[in-house]
C-alpha cells in the first residue's frame, strides 16, 4: 500500500492523500448527433472512498455507462462531450490534465472491467499478450518477465493451469472464464479505483455469484475502490458499502447500502425496492414502475421521474427542479418530498 | 490447424483438376468444332497429303478419332496432356516449332514481375488512401478519397496505358534521358515499350498502372474495416488500458482489419490477369498474357491450353495462400 | 404522456424503413443526385435514340469524312463524322443501346443465376453447397477477361445478321458466364446468415416449406448485398465490354457499342482526331462513374454498420 501513494504522487502531482479517493461531482455529459444535443448525463455526483464499493444503480438509458465512461476517460468524442464538471482523483481534476496525464492514469490508477467480455477481448491475440501488454507499455517490463506477471494474475483471479491457458485466445474460454481475464487484465497494475460495467450481466446465475465473489475478495486484498454498475439490485445487497441510484441522467439518491434498502428517500428507489419479486410474497400480483424510462432527448419538465411517480404533487413536481436534500447523515436524495418519503409519510 | 490446412490443400487441387478438366474439354470443343488447326500447318489452303497430316496430327497429340466427334470429352488425350505436363514436356507450337517449355521460362519471369508491381502498388495505396479516408471519416478527405478512387477505376486500364504511351512516355522518357543519359535508371524508367536489356525498370510504370485495378474496391475494404474496428469494443477496452494511440492503431485496429484485406487482395489477383494480357500487348512485354492472346488468335490450341493451365495454377497457388494466411492471421479460424 | 404507453409492433416495418431510408439518405448527397441524372440521360438515349438525333448512322457519306464537331451542337452534323464520313453524333446515340442492352443483360442474367445459385448452396449446405462451391471457385479461377477470349475465340467464324441478340449476344454470354460468381457469394453468405435467425427458424418449426422460407425471408436478406453492387457491376460490365472491343470481340457489327467507338478512335486520336476518341471516351467515363458513385452511395446507405 505505500506503493500506491508513491505511484501516484508521481503521476498527478498535487494528489492529496486525505481527500477521497474519487470524487464526481456535477458531471455533465451531452451527445451531439445530427445537431441536435441530448443531455445524457446532468449533473451527477458521487463519492468513492478508498476500501469502499459503491453500487450505481439504474435502468438502461439511466446514464451510468456513460458516467463510468467518462470517469475513465473513454468516452467516444465525437458524438459524446464532457460538458461541465470535476472529476477528482485523489483531490486532483482529471478534466483538466492533459492527454498524456490522462492516459497514464488510465489502467494505472482507475481501472474497468466491461460487461461483454467476447467482444472487449481483442480476438486475434491471446490473453497473455492482452494483459502482458499492460507492463510493458505502462511499466517497460520485458516480455517474458510480462508474461510471468500474466500468469500470476490469471491464478490469483482462479484460472486454472494458468501456465497453459496464458497463451489462449478469448474464444477458447468459457464465458465467467472470460470475465475473470478481463479481471485480471484490470487489476494488472495494481490500480486505486475498479469500475466493474454490468460485470455478470452476461453470465448465468451462479457464475455470477462466483465473480461477485472474486471482485469482493479483491477489493479486500488491496483495499480498492470499487465501483459496480448493474441495474440488478439483487447483486447489489451482497457486496455493496453505498449505493447511488440513478435515473434520466441524475444521481436520485445516494446512501449507505443499509440505509437505502431499508429508509429508501426517493420514490424511484422506493419503487425499484418494492418491484423485487420475493418468495414470501405469495398469491400477490407482481409490483411495476408503470411507463418506461424517459427519452433523453426528451425529458419532462421539472422532475424527470414525476409521470411514474406516485408521490409527485402534479404542479410543483412537472415545473420545478427538485432540491438534493440530505434527509440523514450521508444520505440524499433528489426529491421535493425526500423527508416525507423517507419518513414513510409518503 | 494441421486439418484445416489438408482440407484447403485438397480442395485447391480438386479446383485445379476440374478447371484443368474444363479448359481442355472447351479446346477439344473447338477442335472439334472449328477444324484442325494442323490443317494450319500446311498454310490452310492446300489439301495436304493424308499420311503428312496424320503425321502432324500424331505430332502433336491431335490424332486421336475422339477429335472427330464434337462433344466426346477426350478422356485419353487429357491424361497423356497431364503426364507429358508432369514431366515437364509441354510441347512445341504450332509455328515455328518452338518448344513451349522454353518460351515459358522467358513469359513466365516478366509476367510475375508485372504482378508484383502492381500487387504492391495496390496493396500500399489502398492502404494508405483506406485508413487516411477512415481516420477523416465524414470530412473532405474521406469524400475527395473516395471520389478519386471511383474516377480511376472507371476508366478502362487499357486507355490509361495508351494515354501514357502515346501522350507521356515519350516526353518523360527524352527529359530523364536528358538529364541522366540513355542507359540510366531513369533513363529507362518511361520507356513506352518493354526492353528485355532492363526487365525490371521497365516494368515498374506499367506494373503501378495495371496496380490501380481494382484500387477503389479495395480502397473502400480497407476504410470499412479499419472504421469497423475504430468503433469496436476491443478498441475501447485498448484505450481503457491507458495505451498509446499508435499503438492501438497499429496493434489492434490495423491488424484486425488484415483479414478482410488479405482476401479481398486475393479475390483482386485473378481479376489482375485480365488486364495482364492488355497491358503486355500495349507495352509489348513478352509475358503469359501476351503469349495466351496471340496463342488464340493463332489457334495454338496447345500454347492456349498450356498457358491457361499455368494462370489457373498461379490463381489456386494464390487463392491457397490467402486462406492459408487468413488462417495464420485469425486464431478462430484454426480450431475449426 | 406517451411514456406510459407500451409501444405498438409494427410489421414489416424494418425492412420498409430499410429502402425508404437508404433512398433518403442518398437524395440528401448532390453526387448522387447528378449522378442519377447522367445514369438516366444514359437510358435515355439508350432507349429511344430518336429523340437525340435524327439523323441515320449508316448513311455516310464519304466525302464528308472526318469533319470535325466546329458547329458544336447545331448545325449539320452536331459532333462532326467519323472515319466513313457517317454522322458522330448519331453514331455514338445508336451505339448506346447496344451498349446499355449489353450491360443489363449482363448484369440481369449474372444476378439470376448467381443469387439463386448462392441461395441453394447456402440453404440446402451438404453436397449442394459442395458442388455450387467447387464451381465458384473454378470460374473464378479463370479470369474474366480470359475467358471470355477463350470462349469467343474458340466459337468465333460466325457471320451475323445484325439483329440484337446475335451482335450483343455471345459478348454478353461471355461476360455472364464469368461474371456471375460475385453475386453468387454474396447470396451465399446473406443466405447462410439468414438461415440461423430465429425468425426463420421459428419459421421452420411452424412448418414453413421450404420454397416458401426461401422466398419470403432469405429472398430480402440476399438481395440487400447484392443489390449494393449492381450499379457498379454495371459500370464494370461497360469497361470490360471495352476491353472486349479493343481485342476485337466485343459487339460485334453491323452493331457498335462505346468500346467499338473508342478502339476505332484510337487510330485516330494522335492524327488531330481527337474527338473521335475523346468524346465516346469522356462519356463513357462519365457514365461509368455515375453508376459506380450511385453504387457506391447505395452501398453506403444500405450497410447497416454505416448507419
Amino acid at each position: 500500500m505505500a506503493e500506491t501513494l508513491r505511484v501516484v504522487g508521481d503521476t498527478l502531482p498535487g494528489a492529496d492523500m486525505n481527500a477521497p479517493l474519487l470524487e464526481v461531482e456535477d458531471l455533465r455529459v451531452e451527445f451531439r448527433v445530427r445537431r441536435k444535443r441530448i443531455a445524457a448525463v446532468r449533473g451527477a455526483s458521487f463519492t468513492l472512498e478508498q476500501g469502499k464499493t459503491l453500487a450505481v444503480v439504474g435502468e438502461s438509458g439511466s446514464g451510468k455507462s456513460v458516467t463510468s465512461q467518462a470517469v475513465m476517460g473513454i468516452l467516444d468524442t465525437p458524438p459524446g462531450y464532457i460538458t461541465g464538471g470535476e472529476i477528482r482523483l485523489h483531490g486532483v481534476d482529471l478534466l483538466k490534465q492533459n492527454e498524456e496525464t490522462k492516459r497514464t492514469v488510465r489502467g494505472n490508477h482507475i481501472a474497468i472491467v466491461f460487461q461483454d467480455a467476447l467482444s472487449a477481448l481483442n480476438p486475434l491475440w491471446s490473453v497473455g499478450f492482452q494483459i502482458g501488454e499492460l507492463f510493458r507499455v505502462h511499466r517497460g517490463t520485458s516480455r517474458a518477465d510480462a508474461r510471468k506477471r500474466a500468469i500470476e494474475l490469471l491464478d490469483q483471479v482462479g484460472i486454472p493451469d494458468a501456465k497453459n491457458r496464458v497463451g489462449h485466445y478469448p474464444h477458447q474460454f468459457s464465458g465467467g472464464m472470460r470475465q475473470r481475464v478481463m479481471i485480471a487484465m484490470a487489476l494488472a497494475l495494481d490500480p486505486e479505483v475498479l469500475i466493474a460495467d454490468e460485470p455478470t450481466t452476461a453470465l448465468d446465475v451462479t457464475v455470477q455469484a462466483q465473480i461477485m465473489r472474486l471482485l469482493k475478495q479483491i477489493q479486500d486484498e488491496r483495499n480498492m475502490g470499487l465501483i459496480l454498475i448493474t441495474h440488478d439490485l439483487g447483486v447489489v445487497a451482497d457486496v455493496a458499502d453505498e449505493v447511488a441510484v440513478m435515473y434520466a441522467g441524475e444521481v436520485v439518491e445516494q446512501a449507505s447500502i443499509h440505509d437505502a434498502f431499508k429508509r429508501p428517500a426517493h420514490p424511484y428507489t422506493k419503487a425499484l425496492l418494492r418491484a423485487i419479486p420475493r418468495v414470501d410474497t405469495v398469491g400477490r400480483e407482481l409490483e411495476v414502475i408503470p411507463g418506461l424510462p424517459p427519452n433523453p432527448a426528451a425529458l419532462p419538465g421539472g422532475c424527470p421521474f414525476h409521470p411514474r411517480c406516485w408521490a409527485a404533487d402534479p404542479e410543483k413536481c412537472s415545473t420545478q427542479e427538485p432540491p438534493n436534500e440530505e434527509v440523514a447523515d450521508d444520505h440524499r436524495a433528489l426529491c421535493h418530498f425526500a423527508k416525507e418519503v423517507y419518513r414513510d409519510e409518503r | 490447424m494441421g486439418r484445416y490446412v489438408i482440407r484447403r490443400l485438397l480442395q485447391a487441387l480438386l479446383t485445379l483438376f476440374i478447371t484443368l478438366f474444363l479448359l481442355h474439354y472447351l479446346t477439344a470443343l473447338s477442335v472439334q468444332i472449328r477444324g484442325n488447326p494442323a490443317l494450319l500447318f500446311f498454310g490452310g489452303e492446300r489439301t495436304p497429303d493424308p499420311a503428312m497430316l496424320a503425321q502432324v496430327e500424331r505430332l502433336y497429340g491431335l490424332d486421336n478419332a475422339c477429335y472427330d466427334r464434337p462433344g466426346d470429352p477426350c478422356l485419353v488425350p487429357f491424361v497423356e496432356r497431364l503426364q507429358k505436363y508432369a514431366s515437364g514436356d509441354f510441347g512445341t507450337t504450332l509455328q515455328d516449332n518452338r518448344d513451349v517449355g522454353e518460351l515459358l521460362t522467358i513469359y513466365i519471369p516478366n509476367t510475375l514481375r508485372l504482378f508484383i508491381f502492381s500487387t504492391i502498388t495496390l496493396v500500399v495505396l489502398a492502404m494508405l488512401l483506406g485508413t487516411w479516408a477512415a481516420r477523416h471519416r465524414g470530412k473532405l478527405v474521406d469524400h475527395s478519397v473516395r471520389g478519386t478512387t471511383i474516377l480511376i477505376d472507371s476508366v478502362p486500364v487499357f486507355l490509361i496505358l495508351l494515354a501514357y504511351v502515346y501522350m507521356m512516355a515519350v516526353p518523360l522518357t527524352n527529359w530523364a534521358r536528358g538529364i541522366w543519359g540513355t542507359e540510366s535508371f531513369m533513363g529507362q524508367l518511361f520507356r513506352p515499350n518493354y526492353n528485355p536489356d532492363y526487365p525490371w525498370t521497365t516494368i515498374i510504370v506499367p506494373g503501378i498502372i495495371v496496380g490501380t485495378v481494382g484500387l477503389a474496391t479495395l480502397t473502400r475494404l480497407v476504410r470499412a474495416s479499419q472504421l469497423e474496428n475504430i468503433g469496436s469494443d476491443f478498441v475501447r477496452t485498448a484505450r481503457a488500458k491507458g495505451l498509446k494511440k499508435a499503438r492501438i492503431t497499429v496493434v489492434h485496429v490495423v491488424r484486425n482489419s488484415m483479414i478482410p484485406i488479405v482476401t479481398g487482395v486475393g479475390y483482386t489477383f485473378a481479376y489482375a490477369l485480365s488486364g495482364a494480357v492488355l497491358t503486355e500487348g500495349i507495352m509489348g512485354i513478352p509475358g503469359m498474357g501476351r503469349m495466351i492472346f496471340q496463342a488464340v488468335q493463332r489457334q495454338e490450341t496447345n500454347l492456349v491450353i498450356v498457358g491457361l493451365t499455368v494462370t489457373a495454377v498461379v490463381v489456386i497457388l494464390v487463392t491457397l495462400l490467402v486462406d492459408l494466411l487468413y488462417a495464420a492471421l485469425d486464431p478462430r479460424i484454426r480450431y475449426d | 404522456m406517451t411514456e406510459l404507453t407500451a409501444p405498438k409492433a409494427e410489421p414489416d416495418a424494418p425492412q420498409a424503413s430499410l429502402w425508404k431510408d437508404a433512398f433518403r439518405t442518398m437524395a440528401r448527397r448532390p453526387d448522387v443526385i447528378f449522378a442519377t441524372l447522367i445514369m438516366l440521360f444514359v437510358f435515355a438515349m439508350a432507349a429511344f435514340p430518336g429523340l437525340f438525333t435524327d439523323k441515320d448512322p449508316a448513311r455516310c457519306i464519304g466525302r464528308d469524312a472526318r469533319l470535325r464537331p466546329d458547329t458544336w451542337f447545331t448545325g449539320e452534323h452536331p459532333l462532326g463524322t467519323d472515319g466513313f464520313g457517317c454522322d458522330f453524333a448519331a453514331t455514338i446515340v445508336h451505339g448506346t443501346r447496344p451498349t446499355i442492352t449489353l450491360a443489363l443483360t449482363v448484369i440481369i442474367m449474372s444476378v439470376l443465376i448467381g443469387m439463386t445459385l448462392g441461395i441453394l448452396a447456402g440453404y440446402f449446405g451438404r453436397w449442394v453447397d459442395a458442388l455450387i462451391s467447387r464451381a465458384l471457385d473454378v470460374f473464378i479461377v479463370i479470369p474474366l477477361i480470359m475467358g471470355a477470349i477463350l470462349l469467343l475465340s474458340l466459337f468465333r467464324g460466325r457471320g451475323s445478321s445484325g439483329n440484337l441478340i446475335e451482335t450483343v449476344g455471345p459478348a454478353a454470354l461471355a461476360l455472364t458466364l464469368f461474371g456471375w460468381m460475385e453475386f453468387c457469394r454474396y447470396a451465399r453468405a446473406a443466405t447462410i446468415e439468414t438461415k440461423n435467425l430465429d425468425y426463420v427458424i421459428a419459421a421452420r418449426c411452424l412448418g414453413a416449406k421450404d420454397r416458401r422460407i426461401m422466398f419470403k425471408h432469405v429472398l430480402p436478406n440476399a438481395v440487400v448485398p447484392i443489390t449494393a453492387i449492381v450499379p457498379t457491376s454495371l459500370g464494370s460490365v461497360i469497361v470490360a465490354e471495352s476491353a472486349l472491343a479493343v481485342l476485337g470481340i466485343g459487339v460485334q457489327p453491323p452493331a457498335t457499342s462505346w468500346g467499338v467507338l473508342l478502339s476505332n478512335g484510337t487510330q485516330w486520336a494522335g492524327g488531330g482526331y481527337i474527338y473521335l476518341f475523346g468524346i465516346p471516351l469522356v462519356l463513357l467515363i462519365l457514365t461509368v462513374f455515375a453508376f459506380a458513385t450511385f453504387g457506391d452511395a447505395l452501398r453506403d446507405a444500405l450497410d447497416p454498420k454505416l448507419r
